[in-house]
């Protein structure tokens, strides 16, 4: 079929390398040897088998194919339950924990409303009101009131036929929420909850991956961003950049953004802020020597 | 057809027995099959070009597993195992690929 570099060589029985072995490996895929049994047949003029019989000894590694095959089936499938195993023995673990959280953030939750009941109980009234006031508008109190409630869904999935269904608008995306809560504040609201997630003044609006997360919880379609808020909140919302852009964006792709008002809302507390204190920059130029040392041990005395 | 039997035979016996494989040969077994399998079509074709040998079936059959386990299990202790089994997996499905398409041509003559 081909011509062989090393032709002539082989005809006088040496077995030449050519240089360039993928050439060659692309070219002559078969062991040079059955060549050279062959030639060496010949030479002693013996016929090759006829027919389909081969010798007990390529029967016997002819089984052993098949052994193998079937091992390594074995093993594969084996290994494949292992990871199934161990994949929903995690996922087990997440669910378990994540109840965990939950029920501790709900006896945190419980906590912190004895403590304001008992924080009340020993304020006087106009300082207690103070501290409600204050709670509500940082977002660690449970509020309740007349508001609106903004509503995103994705789009379905696919409908662009391209197989690009998570490409595109037709997703809420994290900056969509982000848009819809700053207009929200915008708008007048005093709280502000996506999912039940109530947003503070730290709260964070980010995607990781496919997720969006609200401080840092995942949350999941449809949002839900509901807020609190005095009655003319609903029209200067509906005419605010980002409700203009997601009334077209839903008319354009098949996601779906409706706004309703809704009265006697209940938004749940934020959970405790995580305080930061700011430190005072240590400078080098200070000797230690003269400033003293601030240790709590030998400045009590 | 005799080797047909046969084939079915090991598939028969290696599910019956189902043998558990010692955990310090298990990244080499997926390698040696393929090297076996290479070696078995490599067989074929030459039984289809008539220059079928049987010495040189087994040594090439042997050899290959060997080698092959051999490559990958050098490459596990430079720290390059998965890089060296996929090039050994590359030249060996080329070869298989090669014969096949030889056997193709002998059986079908296309």
């Amino acid at each position: 079929m081909s011509e062989r570099v090393g032709d002539d060589d082989e005809r006088r029985g040496v077995r030449t390398f050519t240089p360039d072995f993928l050439t060659e490996l692309f070219r002559n895929p078969l062991d040079p040897g059955y060549a050279d049994a062959a030639q060496a047949r010949a030479r002693r003029g013996r016929s090759p088998r006829p027919g389909w019989t081969v010798s007990p000894v390529s029967l016997v590694l002819i089984v052993l194919l098949g052994f193998l095959c079937a091992v390594a089936y074995r093993q594969t499938t084996a290994e494949e339950s292992g990871r199934a195993q161990a994949r929903s023995g995690l996922v087990a673990q997440i669910k378990q924990r994540q109840a965990d959280t939950d029920a501790m953030s709900e006896r945190a939750d419980q906590l912190r409303d004895e403590v304001n009941r008992q924080r009340e109980a020993q304020l006087s009234g106009s300082q207690a009101s103070r501290l409600r006031n204050l709670a509500a508008s940082t977002g660690l109190g449970r509020v309740r009131g007349d508001g609106v409630v903004v509503r995103l869904e994705d789009g379905p999935s696919g409908q662009d036929g391209l197989g690009g269904a998570n490409v595109g608008p037709s997703q809420v995306l994290y900056s969509d929420l982000q848009g819809v809560a700053n207009d929200l504040w915008g708008a007048g609201a005093e709280a502000i909850a996506i999912n039940g997630q109530r947003l503070t003044a730290t709260s964070t609006i980010r995607n990781a991956g496919q997720a969006i997360l609200v401080d840092f919880r995942p949350v999941t379609g449809p949002y839900e961003v509901s807020a609190i808020g005095p009655r003319s909140m609903r029209e200067r919302y509906e005419a605010s950049r980002s409700a203009l852009t997601m009334r077209k964006v839903a008319q354009d792709t098949g996601l779906s953004f409706g706004v309703r008002q809704v009265d006697d809302l209940t938004l749940p507390a934020a959970p405790e802020p995580r305080l930061r204190y700011a430190e005072p920059a240590v400078s080098p130029s200070v000797s230690p020597s003269g400033s003293g040392s601030p240790s709590p041990s030998g400045g009590g005395r | 057809m005799i080797a047909v039997l046969a084939l079915l035979a090991g598939v028969v016996l290696g599910l019956w027995l189902d043998p558990t494989v010692p955990a310090a040969l298990q990244p080499y077994l997926p390698i040696a099959v393929v090297a076996a399998l290479d070696a078995v079509f490599g067989g074929v074709r030459a039984k289809l070009d008539r220059i079928f040998d049987d010495k040189q079936f087994v040594v090439s059959f042997i050899s290959n597993v060997l080698v092959a386990a051999l490559i990958v299990y050098l490459g596990d202790q430079l720290g390059v195992g998965g890089q060296l089994s996929t090039g050994v997996v590359v030249v060996l499905g080329v070869r298989i690929f090669g014969n096949v398409a030889a056997i193709r041509r002998h059986l079908f003559r296309a």
